[in-house]
């Protein structure tokens, strides 16, 4: 047996002996589950829940010339004892904050100096955490942070002090694919995935400004030299396109030896003439070998996607029961909104995949694909149908545009390709599901999840037709349009919020909304509003509606029967009651938490984390809070 | 070590002469009434600048598809010169595809996911009780299944009860009519018992077992559109041409079926119409849309050979002149949706006025038309049917438009009709369950009650009877219009919705639609017996069969709407000809 092998094995044990049920994975495990066995917060008591400290982690006042382009969207980190029991997160500009679990404190931070040209959102969602038993027990970076940055590094850090692994790369820094170019075309926003000796990393690639975007590669590195192992190019054979890349957080089952790839959308979003085909393995639930990065199987949610339908989370690795046979599964939420559920040893679906035919293209020289893979249960997270007569509105004035607009614009449901005339996108690239993912309550084998359903719409409009300014942003900001080049391509884009004259989504609230699926039986147990849009009018209104609003970030379960999740417009953190969906509890931040939050127990008391730094996307105020609640008598 | 049977398969495919293919299960063991369909690889180039489709006037050529069933001995004559895909599937097997001609190709068995998955639509619908509520159940079918397939995977795909209103209310503004009272009642029974069935599918009965009269026929498509179209109904027209419409583009295909070639003609529409005409366009929503007119349903003159279609979006007769090719319009003077259509020996042509209850005639020798009222169910049928003419003086936009109920009150909806060997004229009226016998001479109307549910379309036959196929209870009937007796014929399908039929007189057959259950049905009157044929393409829904005088071969259309769910998801022209044995 190879010594790598045995070291690697010898790596997996440790890492699965580590896990002692407390928040060490971006995911709260290494399959993502956002599942914690925490039960001190419960129904019973989560009524009382306070804030117990709250940290800053500065940049709100060192670097305030870029918070307007930040979203802080960390999920931290409680490393094991032996690796010092700290706290630690990201901010968006990638500085590696430790903290004491009671109180708080700063122990140390890491920043690596992040350039801070462009204009993409700064944005870390977390670091991942690898004991390295290469390295002699108490040596320097035996435990050690690994971090993405937005400018394309992969850093190695001590877990216990913050200083490089100098073994690892040039002093503990290596170049990661797309290094040489700017982080308006590549960058960074999930933790790189860490498992039996290997550092996995994807990247985030701007894919519809150009249809030759970077290539979405992901890549493989020793975790003790940070030696390139493998990598893997998603869009093999399709040379005029880039991008598939893998920018949600990958999962891993060491079992089995296989990480899992959730591989986004070919370059450009809503433009296919220059990428024929399906697109393999573009989104898709990609499965290699850890060791080898050799192709195991892949599972293609989106045929020759032309609708930004990345696969957005974490794909969640769980136990699926049926007739008392337990099945290795794996469950991946969509921004289409599916959920997909398949045998994560083979990549074949274990609910029947009804191959629906979709609507075709009506752009020259377009070959959309006649069908698109739906499972049978469960059942859609949202409509994504609109027809005029369900336009909503506060007034029968606006609700009457809505219904004007609905009836002009082209709507055959989801997979209705863009044209040149304005269709509606239900969802929009906004999801459906999107990177919070979801939370598996327990063994139940329950899935728990935020959803977006408000309306947007998009055209192509050709490239030739009305030159003037053109928008870099990659979404569009509540309320607005924006139109973008697909440059390499005869057509620019335009979308945004379907909204009426008052800027209210044209659909009937809940415009986000929580889903209890039973991937089990294939049904939804319950839908429950989430958010307030009481903070999104003209003035803030004293009382709470919640009529639910757009989200990212998303939530976690505790066997307190409790669901915490912050990610709305209305700057609250709320606990639901899992059985029931009832909202338990709330409290109001001082700006929007656009992250996951995590729990863990420390010193016999559990608290709850969340990091609170505004929507840059939806133009909310932004901030640098790091939270934590916990109950004052334990 | 080779299977004894695998060698001498193997011998028997040495001897077998080029060109046949021998369709085996895993074992080697030949499999009879195999489909194996051969695809042209190469589609001819086609001119669609005119918004995705061929200009008027001009000439594309067709990619025709063939498709044969192997014998009992497993073989089929399919292979042809050029460059094919060819397509083999057997009931129970998993599809195979090849490019080059081969001797013989084994069929892996499904799993019983995919062996349940492959059932048509028609064996899942029998399957849903509706609660013990028959009466809903047939609210249900007639009001949702005449323009797609229920029961297909699609609609099995799991939905909240919200999800399924929600479905529910838009097809309602599409033109179904599930009465607001059903719709939740529906919405719950659709999740309940589709759940159902997902959870349980040996609960299932296997559809039809394909028989041995496939392997002596041959069946040729003519795809033309996209999926888009809608190719409604068509006519095989004494010229050898066939003209099939696609009510959703205004226009008409005349398709050259030795060649594949194919010449569209864009119907002509009053200067101010509106898309949808005066009925209004349901389908806003659709990225494209050019129904204008609405062409509908066909028949020719037997005096010069000229086309009669009925326009269902507007009060006028089209009328084609199949030599200049020049489109004529006949204003009506009355009468709302004009329908299904038929030419009579005296040059004059008849057709129903679905939404006004009425049979026009327009007399070609005055350029007259004479419209018959067919008698209301009541006095507030009356009262809406006299109001129409209010009611259409309004936009479609303001105008009003009544809560549909189960009796359908105020649209009796006469649908189908033909003219019988003496002359005389057989309505049937799908929402009142009746028919209608009118007298050309007098003008008297009779009516007569139909003792079955959804009357649809009717063709006589060459002893003057009267064959009519009950949508909602998925018979075919008989009416002895002598005896004055019905006779009722069970289809060979179980829970087949059966939109029309026509009747070979020559040969004495009904021909039937199915659309829930893939297939076109046959029936020998003499024998009362049934032959079953399955189509090549799943989704394949069905609405009007012309028979060739020649040989009796049948045309049909794939009119699923939408198309796009058909597989293939364009539509096709289809016909079913008898092999020289």
């Amino acid at each position: 047996m190879p010594l790598r092998l045995i070291a690697s094995l010898a790596a997996a044990l440790c890492a699965s002996a580590s896990v002692a049920g407390d928040w060490q994975y971006y995911g709260g495990d290494q399959g993502g589950r956002h599942y914690s066995t925490a039960a001190q917060i419960n129904r019973d008591n989560v009524s009382q829940l306070d804030v117990a400290w709250v940290h800053r982690s500065g940049d709100q006042q060192h670097l305030a010339e870029w918070m307007g382009n930040t979203s802080a969207q960390s999920t931290p980190l409680l490393l094991p004892p032996r690796a010092g029991e700290s706290l630690v997160y990201c901010t968006p500009f990638n500085r590696i904050i430790a903290l004491d679990p009671a109180t708080g404190a700063e122990r140390w931070s890491h920043d690596p100096g992040v350039k801070l040209a462009g204009e993409r959102p700064f944005r870390c969602r977390g670091v991942a955490y690898y004991e390295e038993t290469r390295v002699a027990d108490g040596a320097a970076c035996r435990h050690r942070l690994y971090s993405n940055t937005h400018d394309r590094r992969l850093l190695a850090v001590d877990a216990r002090n913050g200083e490089p692994c100098a073994g690892f790369g040039e002093n503990g820094v290596l170049a990661l694919h797309g290094n040489d170019q700017p982080a308006d075309m590549i960058s960074t926003s999930s933790a790189p995935l860490v498992a039996a000796g290997v550092v996995v990393t994807g990247s985030t690639v701007v894919d519809f400004h150009y249809s030759r975007a970077p290539r979405g590669t992901v890549q493989a590195f020793d975790s003790l030299t940070g030696e390139l192992r493998w990598r893997f190019d998603p869009l093999q054979g399709q040379a005029q396109s880039g991008g598939a890349n893998v920018w949600a957080p990958m999962s891993v089952d060491e079992k089995l030896g296989l990480v899992y790839l959730p591989t986004s959308a070919p370059s450009p979003d809503y433009y296919g003439v220059n990428r024929p085909g399906d697109n393999n393995y573009a989104n898709s639930v990609v499965a290699l070998a850890l060791e080898t990065g050799e192709l195991r199987w892949h599972f293609q949610h989106v045929r020759h996607d032309l609708w930004d339908y990345d696969t957005p989370a974490q794909p969640i690795l769980f136990e699926w029961t049926r007739n008392g046979k337990a099945i290795p599964a794996l469950a991946q939420p969509t921004k289409q909104g599916f959920v997909f559920v398949l045998d994560r040893s083979t990549g074949e679906s274990l609910w029947e995949i009804t191959e629906q035919p979709v609507p075709p293209s009506q752009i020259p020289g377009e070959s959309s694909a006649p069908t698109q893979p739906k499972p049978i249960a469960p059942p859609p997270l949202l409509d994504s149908f609109l027809m005029p007569a369900q336009a909503w509105g506060l007034t029968f004035w606006d609700r009457g545009d809505c219904a004007r607009q609905l009836d002009e614009l082209d709507n055959l449901g989801l997979f209705t390709p863009l044209s040149e005339k304005l269709t509606l996108m239900l969802p929009g690239s906004l999801g459906g599901a999107n990177w919070g993912g979801g939370a598996i309550l327990g063994d139940s084998g329950v899935l728990v999840l935020n959803v977006n359903t408000a309306p947007f719409t998009g055209r192509l409009i050709p490239a030739s037709a009305n030159p003037g300014e053109r928008d870099k942003r990659d979404h569009p900001a509540s309320g607005e349009r924006m139109r973008v080049p697909m440059q390499g391509t005869p057509y620019d884009v335009e979308v945004g919020a379907m909204v009426s004259p008052l800027g209210i989504p044209c659909s009937p609230p809940p415009w986000g909304k929580l889903v209890a699926v039973d991937l089990e039986r294939g049904v939804i147990l319950w839908e429950q509003a989430l958010g307030s849009v009481h903070e999104l009018g003209p003035f803030p209104l004293p009382f709470h509606i919640n009529w639910g609003t757009p989200n990212l970030g998303g939530g976690i379960a505790t066997a307190g029967g409790l669901f915490f999740i912050g990610a709305t417009m209305d700057r609250q953190i709320r606990a639901f009651d899992t059985h029931s969906g009832d909202m338990l509890w709330k409290y109001t931040l001082p700006v929007d938490a656009t992250a996951t939050p995590m729990t863990y127990t420390y010193k016999g008391r559990q608290y709850v984390v969340i990091n609170a730094g505004g929507h840059a996307m939806f133009g909310r105020a932004h901030g640098d809070y790091l939270y934590a609640f916990a109950l004052e008598s334990p | 070590m080779m299977r004894p049977a695998a060698l001498l398969l193997l011998l028997f495919t040495l001897d077998t002469a080029a060109g046949e293919l021998l369709v085996t299960d895993a074992d080697g063991t030949p499999l009879a009434q195999a489909m194996v369909t051969r695809t042209p690889l190469e589609v001819p180039e086609a001119d669609l600048s005119d918004d995705g489709y061929a200009p008027h006037g001009v000439t594309n050529v067709s990619a025709i598809t063939v498709t044969r069933f192997t014998a009992a001995d497993g073989h089929a004559d399919i292979f042809e010169e050029g460059q094919f895909s060819y397509r083999v599937r057997a009931q129970g097997y998993q599809d195979a595809w090849f490019t080059e001609p081969q001797d013989s190709i084994a069929l892996a068995p499904m799993n019983e996911q995919q062996l349940h998955a492959s059932y048509p639509s028609n064996v899942w619908l029998s399957q849903m009780p509706f609660g013990g509520d028959e009466e809903l159940k047939q609210t249900f079918q007639l009001n949702c299944a005449f323009c797609h397939q229920q029961a297909s995977p699609f609609m099995r795909n799991e939905r909240t009860v919200e999800q399924w209103v929600s479905v529910i209310e838009r097809m309602n503004s599409y033109g179904a009519r599930l009465p607001g009272d059903d719709i939740h009642q529906v919405a719950e029974i659709l999740q309940k018992e589709y759940r159902q069935l997902r959870e349980h599918p040996e609960q299932v009965p296997q559809p039809r077992t394909w028989e041995q009269h496939l392997s002596e026929v041959e069946m040729t498509e003519w795809p033309i559109g996209d999926g888009f179209s809608q190719m409604h109904d068509f006519l095989l027209h004494p010229n050898g041409m066939v003209y099939v419409g696609d009510n959703l583009f205004d226009r008409i295909y005349e398709i050259d079926t030795a060649t594949g070639e194919y010449t569209v003609y864009k119907v002509p529409h009053y200067e101010d119409a509106r898309v949808g005409g005066i009925l209004g366009n349901r389908f806003t929503v659709f990225p494209k849309m050019h129904n204008y007119m609405g062409v509908h349903s066909f028949a020719y003159s037997k005096k010069d050979g000229n086309i009669f279609i009925t326009p269902s979006m507007q009060q006028s007769l089209l009328e084609f002149d199949v030599k200049t090719k020049e489109f004529i319009i006949h204003d009506m003077p009355g009468g709302y949706y004009p329908h299904t259509i038929r030419t009579d020996d005296e040059d004059r042509v008849w057709f129903t006025l679905a939404l006004s209850s009425q049979v026009a005639m327009f007399d070609r020798k005055t350029s007259e038309f004479t419209l018959y009222d067919l008698p209301a169910r009541g006095f507030r049928e009356w009262l809406v049917l006299k109001s129409l003419p209010l009611l259409f003086s309004l936009a479609p936009e303001n105008r009003p438009t009544p809560e549909p109920d189960r009796e359908a009150t105020g649209l009796p909806m006469p649908y189908g009709i033909d003219v019988a060997p003496d002359g005389d004229i057989w309505v049937a009226r799908l929402y009142a369950n009746d028919l209608a016998h009118i007298d050309p001479d007098s003008g008297e109307i009779t009516m007569i009650d139909f003792p079955f549910e959804g009357p649809r379309r009717l063709r006589a036959d060459a002893d003057g009877n009267i064959w009519v196929v009950a949508f909602q209870n998925g018979l075919l009937v008989k009416y002895d219009p002598v005896k004055k007796a019905f006779t009722r014929y069970e289809l060979p399908v179980v829970n087949e919705l059966p939109y029309a039929l026509n009747v070979d007189r020559d040969r004495g057959v009904v021909w039937v639609n199915g659309n829930q259950s893939d297939t076109i049905l046959s029936f020998d009157i003499a024998s009362e017996s049934w032959k079953v044929y399955p189509m090549p393409r799943q989704r394949f829904f069905t609405r009007d069969i012309e028979i060739s005088e020649e040989d009796g071969a049948i045309y049909t259309s794939n009119s699923h709407f939408p198309t796009w769910q058909s597989e293939g998801a364009t539509p096709t022209l289809l016909r079913i000809t008898p092999l020289e044995q």
